[in-house]
């Protein structure tokens, strides 16, 4: 494992994560969200008083374990390499978000959105991992 | 191709039976504490189908991420891969948390659920895909 690399695209990919999801989850569905019934999220005070620290926190377990897994057996293959894993990881948080609308009370809008959402995420998140780590080369001459 | 559909058919078969035990049975009474995160009983029986296309798009992508960077590393790199993804979920579980008033209780019961069903999981598609030519170029681990 190239630590150095695997720390710089950790970094990367977190810091557009984060800024992704504030846009996307914070600006572009803030309307979408509000139309839910009630209960169903936290009030936007009591999230950022008590809450958002979990958030951060999921995001850098997340980001990490999702580096971690390219560079530890995909590692070096590129960004198209990259895009392609991310493409598959939002497949599978898809089919996860699709058993989530039969239990909770979301709307059709809200899987959609997040279904196009973390597949751009996911994807570009990947593209910037397989750009950035490349496997540590051990030359002989 | 053969070996790919026959790991997906009996990760399939143990994810969905799983689910229903972890979730229809054990985690009953839990989920009875917070009936306006959920559907009602018969709403959810309407939208079972797509808890089924759920959880055939969750193994589908499983397979296929196996498949690509991981293929040839038997029953132990299907497990690694399982527990590796399974965090990845907890930090995103984490997030949900932070945004919907899920109890602690709940997302713990769920994060430790998750690991076994992924373990498993793992277990099931690295004893029974056998790889062609992997799609991602192995890294260094």
């Amino acid at each position: 494992m190239n630590w150095k690399k695997f720390f710089i695209a950790f970094i990367a990919a977190f810091v557009f994560i984060f800024i992704f999801e504030w846009i996307f989850h914070g600006i572009v569905l803030k309307e979408t969200y509000a139309a839910l019934p009630p209960g169903l999220m936290r009030p936007a005070e009591e999230f950022m008083k008590h809450f958002f620290h979990w958030l951060v926190l999921g995001q850098l377990v997340f980001v990490f374990f999702f580096t971690m897994i390219f560079a530890s057996f995909a590692g070096g293959g590129g960004a198209g390499a990259g895009a392609r894993y991310g493409i598959l990881v939002a497949l599978l948080g898809f089919g996860a978000n699709l058993i989530q609308f039969a239990v909770h009370p979301l709307t059709t809008r809200v899987l959609g959105f997040w279904g196009i959402g973390g597949l751009i995420e996911l994807a570009i998140a990947g593209a910037i991992i397989g750009a950035i780590y490349k496997p540590s080369s051990h030359t002989t001459t | 191709m053969k070996r790919f559909i026959v790991a997906f058919l009996a990760a399939y078969i143990f994810i969905f039976f799983w689910g229903w035990l972890l979730n229809g049975v054990l985690l009953k009474d839990v989920y009875a504490q917070t009936p306006n995160l959920w559907r009602s009983q018969s709403e959810m029986m309407s939208l079972f189908h797509w808890i089924i296309i759920g959880q055939a798009l969750v193994v589908f992508a499983f397979v296929m991420i196996y498949a690509s960077g991981f293929a040839g590393g038997g029953v132990i790199a299907g497990i690694r891969l399982g527990i590796l993804l399974e965090i990845a979920a907890i930090g995103m579980r984490m997030g949900f948390y932070a945004v919907q008033p899920f109890p602690g209780n709940l997302i713990v019961y769920g994060s430790v659920g998750g690991l076994i069903e992924m373990i498993i999981v793992g277990a099931i598609v690295g004893a029974i895909y056998k790889p062609g030519a992997p799609s991602f170029p192995p890294g260094p681990s």
